[in-house]
């Protein structure tokens, strides 16, 4: 039994998938993209992010495929992530789970619909 | 250079996070210090640095060792020998909080248990509940318990011996247990209490006058400010007594176990028992032994009260009456009744011999009803075996006759069991031990009181009676 749950899903794990969710990518990659998805609030330390890779990987949520360089960052060669499945359909259910909440807050008054 | 101190930082992760993710994290360190410049985004990044850094060490040091559950897991369907590992399942928060809670519960109870719950029982109680705690520290002074105990102990394997009423003795209270610190008032108090017990009961009025007000003048320059500890007050005003004559019978003495207003009095059922006891242990007199060459051997390990054992003693001195030279062992004697110390020194002697003892007016009782009839013991050697174990009226005894030089001491410097004479309670926590006798000591060199009685023949206790023997033979061949 792993030691890190992932029910709930950790908001680092859940925006790692997310940026998996388009395309393979690398560490600094997936760093960007939950950046990117938070307007900059959420940047992922290395520490945080490996450490919750780990676990996704341990999980089999996400997978490492073949080694390869990114043109962009220079020559060395990086780990890239993919989503598997399983992960695919975790993220679905945590967004699910949002949304659930997002009409609630919605029946509640507290959210307007217009901006989700 | 960043670089360099982000690579010392990731030597603070466990080896298996560094293994699996060090390259990478420094890479993403690298790419992150490519992308973003200038002061703001550095400070930024460090700053994200450092917060992920407090966050995710701790997780990645709980974290399970994820290689041997999936060793086990990894052995068990393949249907060979299945082996178990321990997981090491991580605690959760609440058994990190519980496990807390009950740590410092236990610290905090031990140490008000310390000072609190344990304080009016002896530690050496504790420890050993048989023994007199004077027994742990032979030279503090214990006051003169009333009568008929004088200074006399049990041997220490009498069965009444846990059951002895305990005597407040000041200077046994353990000193772990040094109390709250001293009040100017309360200080103020002892001194004055001091100061009258000294004019009231001194043997010497005029000398207490003068030690009255040497101790209320100290007092009175605030001498005594500095002094917060009981103990350490005690034994200043002791010093302070003592700058006007150095009588070391003379003592302030603290308790940290509060002192009762009245000594409780022996009963008739401490009598009692002590009275089985000593008849048990034979009056604590060993069976007469004769050495080669006629030296007669008496083990004695205590003084005892002479109405019970004038038989015992008469008997022993009896078996030794032929003896050349006679050994007594004190060795292991705590003391005892100094009618007894003045009985048997009495077969020693042709004549009524004066046995000084600091602690008693002198009477018709201090000296020996010397000659004894029938006694042949008189002029014959005597050895006297000492340790540092040798106390009280067994000092008493070995300094009488060596001061006498009618015996040759062999072993070792006696304990020095002070008597501080009658013990005045001066309030809850102090009280002052006067000497009240009159007797004024013959000789010139100080009785034993903290210093014990030196040995004629310096050897250790163990090889006392094999030197004492040596000496005795010598001593007879010559003849």
């Amino acid at each position: 039994m792993p030691k890190r749950k992932l029910v709930p899903l950790p908001s680092a794990a859940f925006q790692i998938l997310l940026a998996l969710a388009g395309e393979d990518l690398h560490g600094y990659g997936i760093m960007r993209h939950a950046a990117e998805q938070t307007d900059g609030r959420m940047r992922l330390g290395p520490g945080t992010l490996y450490s919750s890779i780990r676990t996704l990987l341990d999980a089999k949520l996400i997978e490492e495929t073949e080694p390869r360089e990114d043109a962009r960052l220079g020559h060395e060669r990086r780990r890239y992530y993919r989503l598997t499945s399983t992960g695919r359909k975790l993220a679905r259910s945590e967004a699910e789970r949002l949304a659930d909440l997002l009409r609630v807050a919605r029946s509640r008054k507290i959210l307007r619909g217009e901006y989700v | 250079m960043s670089e360099k101190i982000y690579a010392w930082l990731l030597r603070l992760y466990p080896s298996r996070f560094r293994e699996a993710y060090g390259e990478e994290a420094l890479q993403l360190f690298r790419d992150r210090c490519r992308d973003e410049r200038g002061f703001l985004p550095r400070l930024r990044l460090w700053l994200d640095l450092l917060g992920d850094l407090t966050l995710s060490l701790p997780r990645e040091y709980f974290r399970l060792e994820p290689r041997l559950t999936s060793y086990a897991a990894h052995l068990r369907p393949e249907g060979g020998p299945s082996l178990l590992v321990l997981e090491q399942e991580s605690l959760g928060p609440g058994a990190w909080f519980f496990g807390g809670v009950l740590a410092l519960a236990a610290v905090v109870s031990f140490s008000v248990l310390l000072n609190h719950g344990v304080r009016h029982v002896p530690l050496s109680a504790l420890i050993r509940p048989g023994r007199r705690s004077s027994d742990q520290r032979p030279p503090s002074p214990s006051p003169r318990p009333p009568e008929p105990a004088g200074d006399s102990q049990l041997p220490a394997s009498t069965p009444t011996d846990g059951e002895q009423p305990e005597m407040v003795a000041p200077g046994n209270a353990p000193s772990a247990f040094a109390g709250a610190e001293l009040s100017r008032a309360e200080r103020q108090r002892v001194v004055d209490g001091a100061a009258a017990n000294l004019k009231k009961h001194y043997i010497d009025p005029a000398v207490a006058q003068k030690m009255a007000a040497v101790l209320l003048e100290h007092e009175k320059k605030g001498d005594d400010d500095a002094v917060t500890d009981g103990r350490a007050f005690a034994d200043l005003l002791t010093r302070q007594i003592r700058e006007v004559r150095p009588d070391r019978h003379l003592e302030v003495l603290f308790s940290e176990v509060p002192l009762p207003r009245r000594p409780p009095a022996p009963n008739a059922g401490f009598i009692a028992r002590y009275r089985k006891a000593i008849e048990q242990a034979n009056c604590t007199f060993e069976p007469v032994k004769i050495l080669p060459h006629n030296i007669g051997y008496l083990k004695l390990n205590s003084f005892p009260e002479p109405s019970l054992c004038r038989q015992t003693a008469t008997a022993a001195m009896a078996s030794l009456n032929d003896a050349d030279a006679i050994v007594f062992d004190l060795r292991d004697n705590r003391g005892g009744y100094p009618s007894m110390v003045t009985l048997i020194a009495a077969y020693l002697f042709d004549h009524p011999e004066y046995m000084y003892n600091p602690r008693q007016d002198t009477t018709e009782d201090s000296w020996t009803h010397s000659p004894v009839p029938g006694s042949r013991l008189a002029d014959k050697p005597v050895y006297l075996l000492t340790s540092a174990r040798t106390f009280s009226g067994a000092e008493q005894f070995s300094y009488d006759l060596k001061m006498l030089k009618r015996a040759t001491l062999v072993g070792e410097t006696t304990g020095g069991a002070t008597d501080v004479g009658v013990f005045h309670r001066i309030d809850e926590h102090f009280g002052i031990g006067i000497r009240e006798s009159r007797a004024i000591n013959p000789y010139a060199e100080p009785d034993w009181a903290g210093i014990g009685v030196k040995p004629d023949v310096k050897v250790k206790a163990g090889d006392a009676l094999g030197a004492a023997v040596n000496l005795a033979e010598t001593k007879l061949e010559k003849k």
